[in-house]
């Protein structure tokens, strides 16, 4: 895949400059420019300083970055989800905000697959139903939907648990519901906000293996927002984010993996 | 983008199905949504029957219930200026609170869905999609409590009637006027239920995804 070669190498932030005129079309996600600012209490908050990023298509991609240094923030602009204050967002060439209320919801559901930190499944649902449902929303008839459904949720291990309701699911499970979900029209992008925050190591790992593999053999994006170190040895590439701008990028090849710690060279 | 008219445009089957699943979950709040309703409708219905009723008696009472209602001075007092503004206040009021109430179910119903609400906007739904969840939420308790206020106030005002008409009760409406009321009642029952979950609907419906999946409930 073109995206490993691309990601070799450690990018400092002034190399991002010819951001704007990058005509090539394999970038799956360009984020040009984006400044976010937030008022909080009166005050104003910069979250995003101008931050330039980019992912080629079947990168899986780490957002690394302290509490506040405006990960969620960078990933819900990239997930057509915010609006930055200033800068362009392209998805697949396509500058969200040129995109109207209809469009918006065609990308959203075509385009990417989200998984939170907080699973997020519809509780009255069952996993089959929670799976259906952006199915359903791109409008595909019911019984294929419903094939698709549970083919994924045996894909990711859930077989079995396909009448289950959320409360019926222990977090490792709801977790690997919501990534069936992700998958389920077949989308360009999963994006992954913290998906491993709320579970367990064993499980987290579980479900990070479990994004890998659906990248290597689908070819999906994967972008995750993280702070969790074992997504580290999984991903192309790691862009570590610090006070709302990208510090630096880091390949796989340069990282040094110790002991329950990893750190960029 | 030629697919983006048609996304969202879910089978009605499936938004009320989902509508009926949270209904049933949320059992405690689904009853109180419901029985507020149903109480403004059973005393709407009363009224409407027992006012029928009574102006009925004019027409097609017999001369003998006549004379006696003249005599114990019951028709008088009920057609009196002063009692029937007192109804109408206080059908008013009545009706006013069952929506005040319905209103703010519903509006706590769409708070402590924001996170659900936001992740259905995130897969895609439109906000047509969250709008129609709620109206046809509210449709089934507007229409399960209106039918049951309805049956309450049609046996309290024809046990009134009874007592105070006799066997003359029954023939005091005809039945094109009962099913005029039925439907009166009926449709500003639901009417009023659909009424109060617009606003909070809407208001849930255009919540932008980030905004309604970062506050905590």
């Amino acid at each position: 895949m073109s995206g490993e070669e691309a990601a070799g190498t450690v990018v400092s932030p002034g190399g991002e400059g010819e951001a704007g005129v990058d005509l090539l079309a394999t970038h799956i996600v360009r984020a040009i420019g984006v400044r976010k600012i937030f008022t909080m209490g009166g005050e104003k908050v910069h979250a995003l300083k101008g931050v330039d990023f980019k992912v080629e298509r079947g990168e899986y991609v780490a957002i690394m970055g302290p509490s506040g240094s405006g990960k969620s923030t960078l990933f819900n602009m990239i997930g057509g989800l915010d609006k930055p204050n200033a800068g362009k967002v392209f998805i697949d060439e396509v500058d969200i905000a040129a995109l109207n209320m209809y469009e918006l919801a065609w990308l959203r559901c075509h385009k990417i697959g989200y998984i939170f930190q907080t699973f997020n499944l519809i509780p009255v649902a069952t996993a089959l139903d929670n799976v259906m449902l952006p199915m359903l929303f791109a409008d595909m008839v019911q019984a294929e939907a419903q094939d698709k459904a549970v083919e994924l949720l045996r894909k990711v291990g859930l077989g079995d648990r396909v009448f289950h309701k959320p409360v019926q699911m222990s977090g490792g499970q709801q977790q690997r519901v919501a990534v069936a979900r992700a998958l389920a029209n077949n989308p360009a992008i999963v994006l992954a906000d913290e998906p491993t925050g709320n579970l367990d190591s064993t499980t987290g790992r579980q479900i990070i293996d479990l994004l890998r593999e659906i990248n290597e053999s689908e070819g999906v994006t994967v972008i995750t927002a993280t702070h969790d170190h074992k997504m580290l040895a999984v991903s192309d590439r790691i862009a570590w984010l610090t006070d709302g701008a990208i510090e630096r990028y880091v390949s796989r090849d340069a990282l040094d993996i110790q002991e329950g710690r990893a750190d960029a060279r | 983008m030629p697919e983006t008219e048609k996304i969202a445009i879910l089978p009605y089957r499936k938004v009320f199905q989902i509508a009926w699943q949270g209904l049933r979950i949320r059992l405690v709040k689904t009853f109180l949504v419901t029985s507020c309703i149903t109480l403004a409708l059973a005393f709407l219905t009363y009224i409407l029957f027992s006012n029928g009723m009574v102006a009925g008696v004019a027409e097609r009472a017999s001369e003998a219930l006549r004379q006696r209602l003249a005599r114990e001075g019951i028709l008088e007092q009920m057609l009196s200026a002063e009692q029937r503004t007192q109804t109408a206040w206080m059908l008013g009021i009545a009706l006013m609170n069952s929506f005040v109430g319905i209103v703010n179910a519903m509006l706590i119903s769409v708070t402590e869905r924001f996170r659900e609400i936001g992740t259905m906007k995130c897969l895609g739904g439109l906000d047509s999609f969250i709008v129609k969840l709620y109206l046809f939420e509210s449709l089934c308790q507007g229409i399960v409590g209106t039918a049951l206020g309805m049956v309450i106030g049609l046996v309290l005002a024809y046990a009134e009637g009874v007592s105070l008409f006799g066997r003359e009760a029954w023939t005091l409406l005809p039945a094109a006027s009962v099913l005029r009321i039925l439907a009166a009642s009926f449709f500003s029952g639901v009417g009023l239920t659909v009424l109060g979950a617009l606003y909070p609907a809407w208001s849930a419906a255009h919540m932008e995804p980030v905004d309604a999946m970062r506050s905590e409930v």
